[in-house]
């Protein structure tokens, strides 16, 4: 028999940034929920959607409901007889409701005595019976970014339903047959076109388009297959890699067309292509062109103009510069593709005569006479305004360049001035009209206005990195001569931030991190992981803090909550380049130094499968343990003539040898050849403990031997701490 | 169709739809919204339907009449539906079909835009009807004005008159619209556009006094007022009170009167009369009447 599940709930248009984790949450959540009704799918859950419609497909699900068999306790035996044997009304009243005889109960032994207990036997009911409760339960468990009322409930006591746009219509078959269902209205709003929304067998098509009879009309299925097809029919395109692959080639005929190619920022910088198919249902592409006059204007304003505003994809030719032309990814057949393109053209050419506007305008005033403006531009009540932020980052970034970076005093100049320029661009028209281009418009003003490379590159790049990724930072191509200077701003504007902000008491909690601090620091990670410093990250931290000259503060933990802060941050920056949590944690005692702990931990990760370093970490957790309590009064030098065993004399001399060659190492940051001499020490650790007794009754032999262990232990902690994987292989 | 035509087929077609056709408010606003036929009724349990255009001032967006697609003040076709019915989105796109567009040969589409007044203290989820790229109507299902919660939910429909008259004259310049036979928009709104935007800009002298402290202290005395009625407990004039306030709050952010820093607090105190304004008149008899439907759906 057919025993196919087919579930689509049909919304107004969901947000396209929903559907690709809304597509998830459904079939999640229908699998938990089938599962919770003793109904666990037997074939795998298949997910789709649109902008219109959430869908859900079993191939086969059982007939009925597993069997279900409990134990219901009832009181204690004790209290259970009266002492002629005769039930008590305690245990007559349980055998009742459970509608059986006080003969036919078991007795439980359980830890506080003996119960009466009834087993209860339950047949599994047909499928067809309990999918209204699946369906009931499923909407109720899916979660959306915002929830809206739409005046509707389900009637299972919990009120009303709240969900991401109206349900319209609901397609619920099991085995070809509609399983019954409805989400009520509240009494509020019912009248004749406030009405249930009740199941049953037709889904819709595309709202303007079909191949037969009326565009819109109610369409009816009996299976998935049908489904999909009847809405193919209707110009749905239900799988999303299909929509995503038709718009692909589209794009790509088109820009061919136009003797170009999509531009490649659309790829690197944004999900476009991501985001059309959850925009459409039966996507086409159609090109439009604007003035070649627009083609002044910065690429960064004509492509935001175009990605952001109107999802539209720019065109560049062969030589990566951009072209006059757009394409527009639309939802429907190209048959009026010209008079579209027209109406597209029209709104682009408008909003880029929006932007050449504000281009021309904002270029009036130079940066540096904007900062005043920056005074009335609050950056946090108890912080000041922009234009102290503004001042304070300027004396940070040149501090940062020069005792930081050893930048000569001409470079931190420009470092500095970068800073105070950097947020000026706040008070221009054309970051009021696009936000997004906060930063890299202000880089682009300081370019027109003649300001060294080393300057607005800083300026445009400042805000970056965003992501933890190692390229999320601008590239060394991008920067130029601007490295260190951007370096030093993007540190000096996140520090600032980081610890006014903490200092002010306004540390991000688990669910509100308001001020984005979290991405802050890790930025300030990132950065620090991909530069060479001469200062520590305490370091860096109170010269911002120097910053706000003793303003008051409301955190007085504020400093060591920064650098738990900090830390947290910089062990995610290195899971997600792919290093384990022990491995990261090996390494954490020298996450002052974002960039060695990287170095170091890349050593450990390439060393942590092989034998020896697994040796290493047992090893190295007993010198630990038994060292715990020790404090070395004299240096090993002079315990050595102490010792007389083999195997200890081979440690004390491999060791004489090793230490000096780990510090040298350390010393010029080879931390590969830091990890071999390591890694030599093994053998004769491994020996020393299979035949030397540590702790043995004479004082003197005993603190000899603990002393050498300390002497080790201090040599292999000032790389990293492998007793911290032992914990994590457990 | 030229521009007049428009409103009166979008008037006959939500006419025939079970709406009260109602005038614009005779005070300056930036949106329909903040009419009270919307405002005030989306609060409480009555149904209701109400059709109307309201101007909008924005004078932030006044453009000396320069700019071909921005205006000081654009007009607004405004529909509530409270309930919003099953087929609100079809009833949208009849509405269209009415004046002329055949949804066949254009993209028409829903993208989300989520609406939020913080002066109002309002918000709702929805829509910009995007027509061929172009957006030409806000859609939203409101959850909040006044700071209270609704129910039930209302509809709002917000068509942009002079986009969608761009849209079927097929011309690049608001100017260009034909208002009636044979009259242009520039016509009847050409001087009107540049006197605003050179009054709104600051460009006239006050005597005696600065540009923006004039409109501070006249800020102050409507907000005095409107304070003053909302104690009294008359709710249309102290709403309308408060959205001279709202003017006044743009015009001074317009002409960059007012710091950042300072916004905030303004927003603040005009969203608190709103917040009053709401409450006063959920808690009255006004908003309490039968929810029997009075103009139902002719349709």
């Amino acid at each position: 028999m057919d025993r196919e599940l087919l579930l689509e709930i049909g919304c107004e248009e969901l947000p396209a940034g929903w559907l690709p984790g809304l597509t998830n949450q459904i079939g999640e959540t229908v699998d938990v929920q089938l599962r919770a009704h003793r109904l666990p799918p037997e074939s795998p859950v298949e997910t789709y959607s649109t902008p219109r419609r959430l869908t859900v497909r079993i191939v086969r699900i059982p007939e009925r409901q597993n069997d279900l068999e409990e134990l219901v306790t009832g009181p204690p035996v004790s209290a259970s007889f009266k002492p002629d044997g005769t039930p008590t009304p305690a245990a007559a009243g349980f055998a009742a409701k459970q509608g059986v005889d006080v003969g036919a109960l078991e007795r439980l032994q359980t830890p506080k005595g003996e119960y009466l207990a009834f087993r209860r036997r339950q047949r599994g009911k047909a499928t067809v019976d309990v999918l209204p409760e699946v369906l009931r339960d499923s909407l109720r468990g899916l979660q959306f970014p915002k929830a809206m009322h739409w005046d509707a409930m389900l009637e299972d006591g919990k009120g009303d339903l709240l969900f991401g746009r109206p349900i319209r219509w609901i397609l619920y078959l099991y085995g070809g047959r509609v399983v019954p269902f409805s989400i009520a209205r509240t009494a509020a709003a019912q009248t004749s076109q406030v009405q249930d929304v009740a199941t049953g067998a037709v889904t819709y098509g595309h709202r303007f388009l079909t191949t037969s009879g009326r565009a819109g009309r109610a369409i009816k299925v009996r299976s998935f297959d049908e489904y999909r097809a009847r809405l193919l029919e209707n110009f749905v395109i239900l799988e999303r890699e299909e929509r995503h692959d038709k718009i692909a080639r589209e794009l790509d005929a088109k820009a061919q067309r136009l003797q170009g190619r999509v531009s490649r920022t659309v790829n690197h910088e944004t999900g476009l292509l991501l985001e059309v198919p959850d925009l459409v249902e039966y996507p086409s592409v159609v090109a439009g062109t604007f003035g070649v006059e627009f083609l002044e204007l910065p690429e960064e304003v004509l492509t935001t103009t175009l990605i952001h505003h109107q999802h539209y994809f720019p065109v560049e030719g062969e030589d990566g510069t951009l072209k006059n032309a757009f394409l527009a990814v639309i939802n429907t057949e190209p048959d009026n593709e010209r008079t579209i393109a027209r109406n597209a053209e029209r709104v682009v050419t408008a909003r880029l005569r929006d932007a050449r506007f504000f281009w021309e305008a904002d270029r009036k005033i130079p940066l540096e006479a904007r900062i005043d403006r920056l005074g009335t531009l609050l950056f946090h009540k108890k912080l000041g305004s922009y234009k102290e932020k503004a001042e304070r980052i300027e004396r940070l970034a040149e501090w940062i360049a020069s005792d930081a970076l050893s930048a000569d005093a001409a470079t931190a100049k420009l470092a500095g001035q970068a800073a105070r320029l950097a947020k000026a661009d706040l008070a221009t028209d054309m970051v009021r009209e696009f936000p997004e281009l906060q930063g890299v418009m202000g880089g682009v003003y300081a370019r027109a206005e003649g300001q060294p490379e080393e300057v607005w590159k800083a300026i445009y790049y400042h805000y970056l990195p965003i992501g933890v990724e190692a390229d999320a930072p601008p590239t060394k191509a991008q920067l130029g001569k601007a490295a260190v200077t951007w370096a030093a701003v993007s540190l000096a504007d996140k520090l600032d931030t980081i610890v006014g902000l903490f200092a002010a008491g306004e540390k991000p909690t688990g669910s509100r991190d308001p001020y984005a601090l979290r991405r802050a620091a890790q930025g300030v990670v990132s950065v620090l992981a991909g530069t060479t410093t001469i200062t520590s990250v305490s370091a860096l931290v109170d010269q911002a803090y120097q910053g706000y000259g003793g303003k008051e503060v409301a955190n007085p933990a504020w400093r060591s909550a920064v650098f738990e802060f900090i830390k947290e941050r910089e062990a995610y920056l290195l899971e997600r380049r792919g290093y384990e949590a022990g491995e990261v944690q090996t390494v954490a005692e020298f996450w002052e130094w974002p960039l060695t702990a990287l170095r170091r931990v890349e050593v450990v990760s390439k060393y942590r499968a092989s034998t020896e370093f697994k040796s290493l970490g047992q090893l190295f957790k007993r010198v630990k343990n038994i060292t715990k309590d020790f404090q070395p009064t004299a240096p090993l030098v002079e315990m050595c003539s102490r010792l007389s065993e083999p195997a200890e004399t081979a440690l004390a001399d491999e060791m004489a040898r090793r230490v000096p060659a780990i510090a040298n190492a350390l010393g010029q940051e080879a931390f590969g050849d830091v990890m071999r001499e390591i890694v030599a020490l093994v053998q004769p650790v491994d020996r020393f403990f299979t035949e030397v007794m540590v702790m043995v009754d004479d004082p003197h032999l005993r603190e000899a031997r603990l002393t050498l262990l300390c002497k080790l232990k201090e040599s292999i902690l000032s790389f990293a701490d492998p007793s911290a994987i032992v914990q994590d292989d457990k | 169709m030229t521009f007049q035509s428009l409103i009166l087929k979008l008037s006959e077609f939500w006419a025939s739809r079970g709406c009260a056709l109602q005038q614009p408010l005779d005070v300056e606003v930036g949106a329909g919204t903040m009419h009270p036929e919307t405002f005030l009724r989306v609060l409480g349990p009555a149904h209701w339907r109400v059709a109307y255009v309201q101007p909008a001032r924005r004078p932030a967006d006044g453009r000396f009449g320069e700019n071909p697609n921005r205006l000081f003040k654009h007009h607004q076709f405004q529909v509530i539906l409270k309930p919003a019915p099953d087929d609100v989105q079809q009833m949208y796109l009849d509405s269209l079909e009415a004046c002329g567009i055949n949804p066949r040969q254009h993209d028409i589409r829903f993208e989300e835009d989520n609406w939020e007044s913080p002066t109002l203290g309002a918000w709702g989820i929805g829509w910009q009807v995007m027509f061929d790229g172009m957006e030409i109507s806000q859609f939203t299902y409101f959850q909040q004005a006044g700071g209270l919660e609704l129910a039930p939910i209302s509809a709002e429909l917000t068509y942009g008159l002079e986009r969608i008259a761009m849209v079927l004259q097929r011309v690049d310049s608001v100017y260009d619209i034909e208002w009636a036979p044979g009259v242009k928009y520039a016509d009847v709104r050409l001087r009107d556009e540049i006197e605003q935007s050179k009054y709104v800009f600051g460009q006239v002298e006050i005597p005696g006094v600065e540009f923006g402290a004039f409109h501070r202290d006249l800020f102050e005395k409507y907000y005095l007022l409107a304070t003053a009625l909302l104690k009294a407990g008359l709710i249309w004039p102290a709403l309308e009170h408060t959205l001279k306030c709202s003017h006044l709050f743009n015009i001074l952010d317009s002409c960059n009167s007012i710091g950042v820093t300072e916004r905030t607090a303004f927003i603040l105190r005009i969203r608190q009369l709103a917040i009053g304004v709401a409450k006063t008149y959920v808690e009255g008899d006004a908003a309490t009447s039968d929810p029997a439907p009075a103009i139902e759906g002719a349709s």
